[in-house]
């Protein structure tokens, strides 16, 4: 058996202590479903879990207990102990010694003072008055007279410790939904420097999705405001994130929320916080290979599409769509990477078309009725006419007009600035103009 | 040399089974010849490389392709004339790998339609828009270290030299090919770039290179590729595969008409005044 004793900092007031244990033990699901909170009501209230069964899971003893010693210290866990009994790693936690692996159990336990474990603790001054300071005194003295002068707690505590006896725990229920509170040390000025708690909670959200084999798709951070507030400021405020795709990956969520705060304005200094898991969607398990894929880093595109859209907004990352259409600038779309995009291909054209186009027809200046573009254009193929579109109505300047287009389209090879596609169309009264329309780059 | 010939003369000679083959001048052994770098070869092999789909500038190149792992600058007068003429072989086996090919501010808008003759379709094109030149080098930075393109072409008109050689530090785990699209100018600046090269437009359908920095050899004269832009293959004709020709036809025709129209006398027996002298400066 390998039990693991997390005791938290000592919070502040009684109500925090409850959610405090309940956020570190619903962190701790995600390794076993044996996560038990020892002896809430006392002064050093201890959440322990028994790991034996997940190490193969975890990647090995080592690794295991390397990730459950980095993540507890981030969520404010003052002692980790371990221990083959659950009593024994509080007892130990308690004395502020971590590894119960280290020298054989009794003697570990026979050094440790009455006050470790609850039970002895409480029969302390009569203890002390036969001479017992550690519980090695205590185990040492008879059995018999130990259970006729105390009562039955003393002796199967003990026992129970040493591992002599069964221990009985009631066993943690993972809530159904995700809330955790977190009062924050010191009142926070700037957004951004709420992440540091934010984090903390972020990992107890993780742990809860991982033991629902879950991930996230939308969660909220809530803050309240402090008490000296100014009026005007309000309570608190919330900012909800969302992800494309599921996720429970704490470094991603992280990040994300790293670059929404940077754009918030804190009203007011800020006291508390929360996190609130919105939308919960079930995550495929994929089970890790031997050799690294290729299809790893397809898929963190997509992470990196959402942070980049996050700071920069949705607008700055764009696919294309290509519709079927004749017209140069309907032919091609493009939207923020975000948006649904048709399932199906358009079917491709084989008549030239250029790679860049400009943004709006240049129009170009003529000499000899020759276009000019940083000099005179050679036209190499045309004409290509494209024509038609007064079908396609639409509004511009509080006008009804359509977008019809008479153009012949031209290949020009220009000295400097390469093969163009440039095109001419009539304008009023009988006038014609050249447009330069996009490159083949 | 004198106590080198002295201290070789004490010297026992060796047993008959030792005395190896005497070497020719010029001859290194075969196990020093094989870990000497000599200064006119090209450099050490890049470990992993694309090939650019031009046999002539693969054979140029350290590796044989366009280098991973690392930088490469391609220095255009203007932006937007040829780059994807130039990269489209390569943009073909990164998207037939199924990766993706990201953009980072190009200075015009992609067409798809025309790209699609360079291999692209839309699922596999990403265009990241960045606003402010900051933002264009934060965003190639997340996208060298997210490692997540098969392909990054980035248009760096203002980047410095300090910020290049970050993201050549960032490239360094980056597992496919990342171009910074500058301008010319920047030829004058030094670069971490491994890899530099001019790229200029020729008339006849070609792309005129310059290596201007490489592992190895500095690269003197030009490469010139053949490159005909998507889907106008099949509309020229063999007159318009030479169009150098026809803009010189037309400057002569230019030239012809532009000079001033000398006046046929039609008085028989008068000579041009200025018609002799003339002849004769030209002997």
């Amino acid at each position: 058996m390998l039990w693991a004793a997390l005791i938290p900092e000592p919070p502040r007031d009684a109500s925090t202590r409850t959610e405090t244990l309940a956020g570190l033990a619903t962190w701790c699901l995600q390794f076993t479903p044996r996560v038990a909170v020892i002896e809430p009501e006392s002064p050093l209230p201890a959440v322990v879990m028994e790991v034996e069964a997940s190490q193969r899971l975890f990647g090995g003893k080592r690794r295991l207990v390397q990730r459950v010693r980095e993540e507890s210290n981030d969520l404010g866990v003052q002692q980790l102990s371990w221990a083959p009994t659950s009593l024994a790693a509080v007892a130990l936690a308690r004395a502020g010694a971590s590894n119960g692996f280290a020298k054989p159990l009794d003697q570990l336990l026979d050094a440790l003072p009455l006050e470790t474990l609850t039970s002895v603790e409480s029969h302390r001054a009569t203890l002390a008055r036969l001479g017992c300071r550690t519980l090695g005194h205590v185990r040492v003295l008879p059995r018999g007279g130990l259970s006729r002068r105390f009562d039955g707690q003393l002796l199967a505590a003990l026992d129970q410790a040493y591992g002599l006896r069964p221990e009985a725990h009631d066993w943690v229920q993972l809530p159904d939904s995700f809330l955790a509170k977190l009062e924050l040390m010191s009142r926070v000025e700037m957004a951004p420097a709420l992440l540091y708690g934010a984090r903390r909670l972020m990992l107890q959200m993780s742990g809860w999705l991982a033991a629902r084999h879950s991930g996230v798709t939308a969660f909220t951070l809530l803050w309240w405001h402090d008490a000296m507030r100014s009026r005007s400021a309000g309570d608190g405020g919330e900012l909800t994130v969302r992800t494309a795709q599921p996720t429970r990956d704490i470094e991603h969520l992280t990040r994300l929320l790293a670059e929404h705060l940077a754009k918030v304005e804190l009203l007011a200094p800020v006291g508390d916080l929360a996190l609130r898991a919105d939308d919960v969607q079930s995550l495929e398990e994929k089970s890790t290979s031997l050799f690294p894929e290729p299809q790893q880093a397809h898929e963190s595109l997509e992470l990196l599409v959402e942070r980049i859209a996050a700071r920069l907004g949705p607008q700055s990352v764009q696919r294309a769509v290509v519709k079927e259409d004749h017209r140069l600038e309907w032919a091609c779309h493009w939207q923020p990477s975000s948006e649904p995009r048709p399932r199906r291909l358009a079917r491709s054209v084989d008549i030239p078309q250029p790679t860049f186009v400009m943004p709006e027809p240049l129009r170009l200046a003529t000499r000899n009725h020759r276009p000019l573009y940083q000099g005179v254009l050679q036209l190499l193929a045309g004409p290509h006419r494209v024509e038609g579109g007064w079908w396609d109505r639409t509004t511009q300047d509080g006008q009804a007009t359509t977008r019809n287009v008479v153009r012949d389209y031209w290949v020009a090879l220009s000295e400097h600035a390469g093969v163009l596609w440039i095109y001419q169309t009539r304008l009023a009264d009988d006038e014609t103009a050249w447009f330069l329309h996009g490159s083949f780059a | 040399m004198a106590a080198h010939l002295e201290w070789a003369g004490d010297e026992p000679a060796p047993p008959p089974s030792l005395v190896r083959r005497p070497l020719q001048p010029g001859e290194l052994p075969a196990a020093v010849q094989a870990a000497l770098w000599r200064g006119h070869q090209l450099g050490s092999p890049v470990d992993a490389v694309r090939s650019t789909g031009f046999a002539a500038l693969d054979a140029e190149l350290p590796g044989r392709g366009w280098p991973c792992h690392s930088l490469t600058e391609v220095l255009q007068a203007q932006p937007s004339i040829a780059e994807w003429r130039l990269l489209a072989p390569t943009m073909k086996q990164v998207v037939a790998d199924g990766r993706d090919v990201v953009i980072v501010g190009p200075p015009k808008t992609p067409h798809l339609p025309g790209l699609r003759f360079a291999g692209l379709d839309e699922r596999r094109l990403l265009w990241l828009r960045p606003e402010t030149p900051a933002e264009r080098l934060w965003v190639t930075e997340q996208v060298i270290k997210a490692n997540a393109a098969g392909l990054l072409v980035s248009w760096l008109p203002q980047a410095r030299q300090e910020q290049i050689r970050r993201l050549q530090i960032c490239a360094q785990t980056h597992d496919g090919p990342v171009f910074l699209c500058r301008p010319a100018a920047a030829e004058h600046e030094p670069s971490a770039a491994p890899l530099r090269v001019q790229l200029r437009v020729g008339l006849d359908w070609e792309l005129h290179l310059h290596l201007l920095k490489r592992k190895g050899p500095t690269h003197e004269g030009h490469i010139v590729l053949p490159s005909m832009p998507g889907g106008l293959e099949s509309i020229l004709t063999p007159r318009l595969r030479r169009p150098s020709l026809l803009i010189a036809a037309r400057k002569a025709h230019e030239a012809q008409e532009a000079q001033p129209t000398r006046e046929v006398s039609h008085a028989v027996g008068s000579p041009d005044p200025r018609a002799a002298p003339r002849r004769v400066n030209a002997h």
